[in-house]
Formats: C-alpha cells, sequence, structure tokens
C-alpha cells in the first residue's frame, strides 16, 4: 500500500542528491566580481607565486569588491602544460588569467582557449615599453595578440671554473668548435675520473629542457634547423640532425655526461644545480640564463660562492662557422582565458602583474631577461647577479622554437629520438630516420621538406 | 529466496519493488556506459586538448585505428602489456598465491599468519605508497642492489636496464595477497579424507596435488586467473610512479600509452582508441569470467 | 591482520599413521614460508626505515640518529592535513553514497524474485570487469561535456560507481543471510518495505556493511589515478595526488619525508583493515577475493 510511494519517495531523494551534485558546480551568482587566477609553483619556483600575491593585494585594494583567487598547481612544466590543458576545456574550470609557455600559445589560441588582447592593449600605454621580439611570442596566426609577456631567456655553457683549471683548461674558457668540447670534457675526465665533465640533456624526462637546453643547440650550430619559417615547413633528412644525435652519442658513451639512467630522471636538473656544479662534481653544462635564480640568495640551492666559480661561455657552432655561437629563447607569458566572464577585470589584473614594480621582482627573482625597457634599464636589474650582461648579449645569436601548433609533438618526437640514441637502442641514422617518419606521420608529407 | 503469497499481488506493485535498483542504474549508465559509449565515439575523432581539434572535433572514421597498426609504438605497448599480464598476473601472482596457500596448510600456525600479514599488508597499501617503495627498492642503490652486494654481485640500475622486470616483480609483489587469499579459503573447501585416503594410498605430493586438490579447486583456480588477468591489465599508478612508461617505451604497457597519447600529447582521438582497445579485452574476459561463474552456479 | 583465523586448519592435530613424517614437512613448508615472507617484507623495511632516519637515501639501514624529524616536516596543513581531510570527504562521501545506493539496490534483488533479478547481476558482474583506467580518458570527456571537472561531489558519485557492481554483490550475499521470518512479522504489523529494511534489516546486518563500507572506502582513498584527472585545484586534492606532486619535487632529495609521509598516509587503511580482518575473518577475506 505505501510501500511502493515510501520507496518512490526515498528514491526521489537520490535522484535529487545526484542531481543536487550535477548543480552543485554551477557557478553562483555573483562569481563575476572572482577572478581565477592558475599558474605554476614549485619548491625551486616561487618567484611567479611572489608576483601574483604581491599583484592580488595591489589589486584587491585598487578594485574593492573583486576577489582574485590564486590557485597554483604544483607540478613540473610538464605536467603543469597538462593541468591546465585540461582545466581549460571546461568553461567552468577555466581560469581568467593564467600562465603560458610562449610554445604553447599557438596551439592553445587554435583551440580557442586565449581571448584576443588587441583592443585591450591599444588602450594600454605601457605596452610600448615592451620590446618588439618578446611581443612576437604572443602572437597567434591571425597577427593579433593573445599573451603578454613575463620574461625571456637564453641558453648558455656554464662551467664549473675549478673543475676545469684542476684540468689545466686556461680561463675563461670558450670552445669555437664541438670538437673543443669534447677535446676540454676528455681532458676533464683524464684530470678526474669522478666528474661529468659536460653535460647534455636528453630523453623524454627531462621534456623541453632536453631540446632547449642540449639538441637545439647543436642543430642550430650546424646550418640546419627544425622548421623552414620561409617555406613553412618541416625539415626532414637534414645531416646536421643526424651529426647532432651523434655529438650526443659520444658524450654519453665516452661517459663525459650524465648516465642515461640519470639523464632520465625527470629531476636530473636538481641534481645538477643543486649538487653537481656547487659541489664541483660537473664540469659544464647547457643551461638557461635563469641559472643564477637557483643559487642566489634566497634561490633553491642558495650557493653563496656561485659568482666567483661559475663562468658562462657561448655554446660554439659544429665547426666554428659564423655566427660563432648558438642560444635558445623561450619564456613565459600571461594570458587573459578565453571563457572568462569578465574580460576587463581580467585584463586589468594581468596589467597590475607585469607592471614595472612586477615585472622587475619577478625577473630578477627569477633571472629572466627583461622584456620591458624600463626594467632593462633598472639599475637593480643591471646588478642582479654578475652574469647579467653575459646571458642577455646571447639574444644576438639567438632562435625561437616554431611557434606553431604542431610543434609539441615535433618536440617530442625529437626527445625520443635522443632517448632512443643515449640508451643505445638505435644508431643516429637510425633514429633520425624513426624521427623523419613521424614528422610526416604528424604534420604530413605536404608540410615537410627534405634539406 | 522464498517470499510470502500474499506479497506477490498486482503486477504494477511488483514493479514497484525494483524501484530502489533504479539509483544504481542511473549511477551505472551514467559513470560507466556513458564513458564506454563516449570513449567508442571519441575513438572515431581527432578530438585533442588543443589546437584546432579541441575547438571543432572532425570525424575521421578509423583513422585512429588505422594509425596503431603503422605506430611503432602501439605494438610494443600491445607486447609488452601481454608479457605484464601473463609474466606477472597468470605466471607470478597466481602461481606464487597457489604456492603460499599450499605451503600454508603444511605449516604451523604462527608462521602462515606471519607470512599472511607480510603478503596482505603490500596489498592494503595504497597502491601509490606501494609503488614509492618498489621504486626505492629497485634504484640503483636501493635495497635490492644491497642485498646482490652482500652476496657479492654487483647489482644492475634495474629500473633503466630492466624495466619490465622490475615492474613485473614489483605488481607480484604487490597483487600476490588476493591470489593467497582466494586459494586459500578454496583449499579449505578440499575435504580432509579426500588427500588422505591418497596420502594413505601411497600417493606422492605432487600426484595428490595434480590429481586431487587441483582438480577440486579448478573453479576457484579459473576465477582468480580471470580475476587477477583484469586487474593486472588496468595497472596504471604502478607503472608510472616507476618508470613512467620508461626508458624508450621499454615499459609502456597499454593503460601508460593511452595516457601519454591522450593527456601529455592531448591527442583525445587516439588515446580514445587505444582506451577502446583495452575495455574491448577486458569485456572479452568479463564475459568469460561470468560463464565461468555462471556454469559454477548452476 | 589475521586475515583468516577462522579458516578450519586440518593439517594439524592429526596423530596419524605419517606422524613421523609431518615434522620434517612441517619445517620445510615453515622456512619456504619465511623466504617468502621476507622478500615481502624487504621492500617495506625500506619505507619504515627511512621515515625515521633524518638523513635516508634508497638504501635500507638502521638510522644513525633515529628521529621523528620526518615526520615532524611533512605535519603542515598545506602538506598533511588538507590533503587528508579531502581524502577523508572522498572516501567516506564514496561509501556512504555506495552504501545506500547498494543496500536499496540489494534489498529487492534479495528478497523478490524477478526475471530482472539474473541477468542484472551478470551484468552488475560484468560491470566489475571493466578496466577503470581505460575508461579515465572517456571520464575525463564526459565531465568536461558536463561541466563537473573539479566537482568533488561528482568525483565522488564517479569512485561510488566504479565499486558499486561488487558492492552491490557483496551487499545482497550479505542481505541474503538475513532470516525473512523477523521481516514478515513486520509485514504483517503493515511496515512498508522501506521501513524494515530500515529498522529491520539494516540492523541485523550491521557487521556486513561495516565490512561494505570499508572496503569502498579502503578502495577510494588508495585511489591516485581518478582524482589526478578530475580534481584539479589544489585545495581538493587528496593525499594519494599530494604524495605524487612531493615525490616529484623531493622525491629525490627528501627520501625520509617522503617515507614518513607515505606512512601517515597510509596508517588509516591499514587500522581500517586490520579492525575488519579481526571483526569478520574470513567474510571480508572472501569479498575481498571477489574484488574486481
Amino acid at each position: 500500500m505505501r510501500r511502493p510511494a515510501r520507496i518512490g519517495a526515498a528514491l526521489l531523494g537520490v535522484v535529487g542528491l545526484l542531481a543536487s551534485a550535477a548543480c552543485s558546480t554551477q557557478p553562483q551568482a555573483n562569481e563575476k566580481q572572482t577572478i581565477k587566477i592558475v599558474y605554476q609553483r614549485t619548491d625551486s619556483f616561487t618567484a611567479l607565486d611572489k608576483v601574483f600575491k604581491d599583484a592580488k593585494q595591489e589589486f584587491e585594494a585598487a578594485n574593492s569588491g573583486v576577489t582574485v583567487d590564486l590557485q597554483p598547481i604544483q607540478a613540473n612544466d610538464d605536467d603543469y602544460g597538462t593541468k591546465l590543458a585540461l582545466a581549460q576545456r571546461s568553461p567552468d574550470t577555466a581560469p581568467d588569467v593564467f600562465y603560458e609557455d610562449t610554445f604553447k600559445v599557438r596551439s592553445d589560441v587554435d583551440a580557442g582557449y586565449l581571448m584576443k588582447l588587441d583592443s585591450q592593449l591599444a588602450n594600454w600605454d605601457e605596452w610600448s615599453k615592451f620590446n618588439e621580439s618578446a611581443k612576437a611570442a604572443g602572437r597567434g596566426d591571425d597577427g593579433s595578440v593573445y599573451a603578454v609577456p613575463l620574461g625571456t631567456d637564453t641558453r648558455a655553457i656554464w662551467y664549473n671554473k675549478t673543475v676545469l683549471q684542476k684540468a689545466g683548461i686556461p680561463l675563461p674558457w670558450q670552445p669555437k668548435t664541438w670538437d673543443d668540447i669534447l677535446a676540454a670534457a676528455r681532458k676533464m675526465k683524464a684530470a678526474d675520473p669522478s666528474v661529468i665533465p659536460f653535460s647534455m640533456y636528453a630523453g623524454k624526462g627531462t621534456g623541453e629542457g632536453t631540446v632547449m637546453q642540449s639538441f637545439y643547440e647543436l642543430l642550430y650550430g650546424t646550418g640546419s634547423s627544425l622548421y623552414s619559417e620561409s617555406d613553412k615547413k618541416w625539415v626532414v633528412g637534414s645531416k646536421g640532425f643526424t651529426d647532432s644525435l651523434q655529438f650526443l652519442k659520444t658524450l654519453y658513451d665516452e661517459r663525459l655526461s650524465v648516465t642515461p639512467a640519470d639523464a632520465l630522471d625527470s629531476n636530473v636538473w636538481k641534481k645538477v644545480f643543486g649538487q653537481w656544479l656547487p659541489q664541483g662534481k660537473m664540469g659544464a653544462t647547457v643551461e638557461g640564463s635563469y641559472a643564477p635564480s637557483f643559487w642566489q640568495k634566497g634561490g633553491s640551492y642558495e650557493w653563496a660562492g656561485y659568482a666567483q666559480d661559475m663562468g658562462v661561455a657561448k655554446f660554439p657552432t659544429q665547426f666554428g662557422q659564423d655566427p660563432g655561437g648558438v642560444s635558445m629563447s623561450g619564456g613565459w607569458t600571461l594570458a587573459v582565458g578565453a571563457k572568462t566572464k569578465s574580460p576587463g577585470l581580467a585584463f586589468k589584473f594581468l596589467a597590475t602583474a607585469v607592471n614595472k614594480k612586477n615585472a622587475l621582482a619577478f625577473d630578477v627573482n627569477n633571472s629572466q631577461i627583461a622584456v620591458r625597457a624600463d626594467v632593462a634599464s633598472d639599475p637593480g636589474y643591471q646588478a642582479a647577479n654578475p652574469f647579467v650582461k653575459d646571458v642577455s648579449d646571447l639574444v644576438g645569436v639567438t632562435h625561437y622554437r616554431p611557434a606553431t601548433a604542431d610543434y609539441p609533438k615535433i618536440s617530442l618526437a625529437v626527445q625520443q629520438a635522443t632517448e632512443a640514441v643515449i640508451t643505445g637502442k638505435q644508431g643516429p641514422a637510425e633514429a633520425a630516420a624513426e624521427y623523419d617518419a613521424s614528422v610526416k606521420k604528424l604534420v604530413g608529407d605536404a608540410k615537410v621538406m627534405q634539406k | 529466496m522464498p517470499v510470502p503469497d500474499s506479497l506477490h499481488r498486482g503486477s504494477l506493485r511488483r514493479r514497484f519493488r525494483l524501484l530502489p535498483v533504479v539509483p544504481s542504474i542511473l549511477l551505472l549508465v551514467l559513470f560507466m556506459l556513458a564513458p564506454v559509449a563516449w570513449s567508442f565515439y571519441a575513438s572515431f575523432t581527432n578530438a585533442a586538448l588543443s589546437g584546432k581539434a579541441a575547438l571543432n572535433p572532425q570525424w575521421i572514421g578509423l583513422d585512429n585505428y588505422a594509425r596503431m597498426l603503422t605506430d611503432s609504438v602501439f605494438p610494443l605497448s600491445a607486447w609488452l602489456t601481454v608479457v605484464f599480464v601473463a609474466v606477472s598476473a597468470i605466471l607470478g601472482q597466481n602461481v606464487l598465491g597457489l604456492v603460499i596457500a599450499l605451503l600454508m596448510t603444511k605449516s604451523g600456525g604462527a608462521t602462515a599468519s606471519l607470512v599472511g600479514t607480510a603478503v596482505i599488508a603490500s596489498w592494503v597499501l595504497p597502491e601509490i605508497v606501494a609503488a614509492f617503495a618498489a621504486y626505492a627498492y629497485f634504484s640503483q642503490d636501493g635495497t635490492l642492489n644491497q642485498l646482490l652486494g652482500m652476496l657479492g654481485v654487483y647489482g644492475a640500475n634495474w629500473l633503466y636496464a630492466f624495466p619490465m622486470a622490475a615492474v613485473i616483480l614489483a605488481n607480484v609483489w604487490r597483487g600476490t595477497a588476493f591470489s593467497m587469499l582466494v586459494y586459500r579459503a578454496a583449499l579449505a573447501q578440499v575435504p580432509r579424507d579426500i588427500s588422505e585416503a591418497a596420502l594413505m594410498d601411497g600417493a606422492r605430493g605432487w600426484q595428490r596435488l595434480a590429481f586431487i586438490t587441483l582438480p577440486i579447486i579448478r573453479g576457484s583456480i579459473a576465477t582468480n586467473l580471470m580475476l587477477v588477468t583484469l586487474q593486472t591489465l588496468a595497472v596504471f599508478t604502478l607503472i608510472w610512479v616507476m618508470t613512467a612508461g620508461g626508458p624508450s617505451n621499454a615499459s609502456t604497457t597499454l593503460p601508460v600509452l593511452a595516457y601519454q597519447e591522450a593527456f601529455k600529447l592531448g591527442d583525445i582521438g587516439y588515446g580514445t582508441a587505444i582506451a577502446s582497445v583495452l575495455i574491448l579485452i577486458g569485456m572479452v574476459f568479463g564475459t568469460v569470467y561470468v560463464r565461468l561463474l555462471r556454469r559454477a552456479n548452476s | 591482520m589475521t586475515s583468516l583465523r577462522r579458516e578450519p586448519r586440518f593439517t594439524e592435530r592429526r596423530p596419524t599413521a605419517v606422524a613421523g613424517r609431518r615434522p620434517r614437512v612441517r619445517l620445510a613448508a615453515n622456512a619456504a614460508l619465511a623466504v617468502i615472507g621476507m622478500c615481502f617484507v624487504l621492500p617495506l623495511a625500506w619505507l619504515l626505515l627511512a621515515s625515521v632516519d633524518p638523513h635516508a637515501g634508497y638504501q635500507t639501514r638502521w638510522p644513525q640518529s633515529p628521529s621523528f624529524a620526518n615526520f615532524a616536516a611533512v605535519l603542515t596543513p598545506e602538506l598533511l592535513f588538507v590533503p587528508l581531510l579531502n581524502s577523508l570527504l572522498l572516501s567516506a562521501g564514496t561509501a556512504v553514497v555506495n552504501l545506500a545506493a547498494s543496500v536499496l539496490a540489494a534489498y529487492p534483488l534479495s528478497r523478490y524474485q524477478s526475471r530482472f533479478n539474473k541477468p542484472f547481476l551478470y551484468a552488475i558482474l560484468f560491470g566489475t570487469s571493466l578496466p577503470v583506467t581505460a575508461i579515465m580518458v572517456p571520464v575525463y570527456g564526459l565531465f568536461v561535456q558536463l561541466q563537473l571537472l573539479d566537482s568533488m561531489p561528482a568525483t565522488i558519485f564517479f569512485m561510488a560507481t566504479t565499486t558499486l557492481p561488487m558492492a552491490i554483490w557483496m551487499t545482497k550475499n550479505f542481505m541474503d543471510s538475513v532470516p525473512l521470518e523477523l521481516e514478515e512479522a513486520a509485514w504483517m504489523d503493515g511496515a512498508s518495505g522501506l521501513a524494515t529494511l530500515r529498522r529491520i534489516v539494516v540492523p541485523l546486518m550491521r557487521q556486513g556493511l561495516g565490512v561494505v563500507f570499508i572496503f569502498v572506502f579502503i578502495q577510494a582513498w588508495g585511489n591516485f589515478f581518478v582524482p589526478f584527472i578530475l580534481l584539479l585545484s589544489t585545495a581538493k586534492q587528496p593525499a594519494a595526488v599530494s604524495v605524487f606532486s612531493f615525490f616529484g619535487q623531493h622525491g629525490a632529495i627528501a627520501y625520509g619525508e617522503l617515507a614518513a609521509f607515505s606512512i601517515l598516509y597510509s596508517v588509516p587503511v591499514l587500522v581500517l583493515y586490520t579492525v575488519v580482518a579481526r571483526g569478520s575473518g574470513s567474510a571480508f577475506a572472501l569479498s575481498g577475493a571477489m574484488k574486481g
């Protein structure tokens, strides 16, 4: 009699519970007064966290009634990219302002995640202070600007002077060719077999680090390149590609670099900065201009002696051909989410986060190369560490990654090739052939050229 | 279950009786059936996390499945999955579980319960913690190499040089408790007189095992094989923490590959295609499993 | 954690003709078991020793200066308490939803004959064999479509569903063993089906329900992959995910803290398992044996 009715009521209750769960994620009515910021924070990368915390205070004081919701993601670059992409798929989880790697900008513009900033930038007087090449990093294929750069960087050889001295290598050291590097490395190994003479990243573990701080320095020094900007095609079958793999193979086969097992550990760079270089167990490595950020006061691997003990050298071209050196530049940007409900507030916050004071703090704490003219000329910036001038000069020989939507997948194919070579799974020619095949598969034969 | 006749009145009410099952059905349809359906659908598209395809996924037919055949990693990955399941589940967990259970019937109470505790502890631990413990155990200066060092053998960097062996052993370590429990329960049901009678006849230990004990518990063996296979097929966290599928994809089983393609590379379409293959394999095993139980029950 | 305390031990206490051979067999069996047991304990020994060793590495060694410094270092709200609270919310929520749904579903399946019962139960059984890792990619896609990403309740409902088939199966078995007589009396008095379920059946199978609750709770507590994909904001992440990011960031350096963190995170489920194993012995072992 009443039994079915009761059961029905209980059922309704459960269905209601389900429905309420589904509804609980719906935005609340006054949510437009909250803006959500997503960015990366790790225990060795807190510079941005500090900038955002300051910017939040500044912004909330100036805009009463607006709450800035900071949502740091604790992950390495690779996982951060994944988590950010996961969040951007849904309007509820998509951030209003977020921290975006320059090489992902175009791909994410294509995906419709980034808001076009042209009209906001037109009314923002500080935009003229940003240098032109940095502005290009935030541009989409349509020529509009979608992201504002925070800073840029270059890559160089960082060497420990005491290790080189012990091996009798005259200082300051500046190798002119790849062979110079090998010769010096062999000398170091002979002087002290326990040191890692010259380490270059390889494999998928270090992700973009493998290509930015290792493979591209080699490839772009052979006269070849990854992508032809003029033809808008990916380059395959180049001798430079095979030569670059061969160089890595030599480094790893002769144990001049870290062991392959260490190279595949995604945390290997922490040992480079935190242990091997400071303790004099590594002669040299190729790393970013941001290296001092780890060693300076407040950095994650404080090392008071780094200013005296470390030296910087330009990475040479293969045979010393012009322009005599190679560097790579990347950097990170801030962007406004395309799904934001309050574009005005979001951009205003972005502008606060990159104003002169905050940009200066970020560039100094994170050892970035300034992209704002007023920051670059600030005495505080120039005195931030002894290497600011050296690494800034490398802008003259620097290269940028191809800013295409396909790039992340191509990069992974390159990492795969280096991994196959250093683990001995494939020879350089074989790995290069497999890379060519994957590129053709990824982008199609029409977007590939032989060189 | 006998039910009073008075409760059988009226087909309407009989239908209402099943109402309480509805919430469960709703949950199962929404969170299990729908994802499976969506998986098959998305595997025919080029859905992605970034790029143009993220905005407008296109229907690309069987392209993702065709790509599996030409992909250099997929066949390797499928093979590694077979090896992983065959060696760690069917051979490792299953046989070791049976051996432990048999030994327990022969041994004293204290040893049996202590060893049982040790075996079960690694099974009850959260998967991620077990994975860390295994990572530490197999790492270059980990416990395994320490032990080998004591024997005068210089150990390898297991996670790098023999990644499959490391994850297989780790999975045996973590999962054997399950088979052990199944077989202990099964062996407890073997009538004592049968094995003792055989003993009187002078049958040797292995003969009794092969011709008497095993045939009696064959139902449990079949069930256990199905279940450990299905569980092992789905192992992700253990491998992800220990080797992340490397080096050079040498330990990339299908769940790891699906994760990499879908989330690391943002290729949701290809990732779901791989997931769909896994689901299909699971369904085949599931069907066999249900049949087995059905036969056992009838 | 003696899980099978009530198991009949038929090899003991049997003075028969072969008694003379028994002790040797037994000794050999004990020795073999001891070796196997050692192999299983070794990886755990590292966890325990490293957690009290402030200078721990990946080696298993007796700490030179044992201390609880590692535990003290991870006992912070951000690292430990918030993630543990999230784990508790997720696991308890999952277990409650699961229990409510499976008790409701098990009642008609256990009490009324119907043509629907058998196919449904087999379908459920089939559901237990679905590899959950395989459906994570599509589930993510589904959560995006339904805009449920980063929602704690939705994640709870999903996790409850993945263990639901097993829970229904177990609950029905427990319910089958509750005698019908008491309910019949209540029905005669005019009580509704739901009322009898609540007032008579549920209290009688309290212990069984406890087993199901803990079974689901332990599964949810240890789950890493599901919250890793579905919960995005740090503030909502359970301990499994925060242990993982701790490993990514400090794993190569703070081994001892990682071990301490892992232990603090594991203790609740170890305790729960022991409680159940002691309370209902083989019942849990068997239900565990059915785990899908």
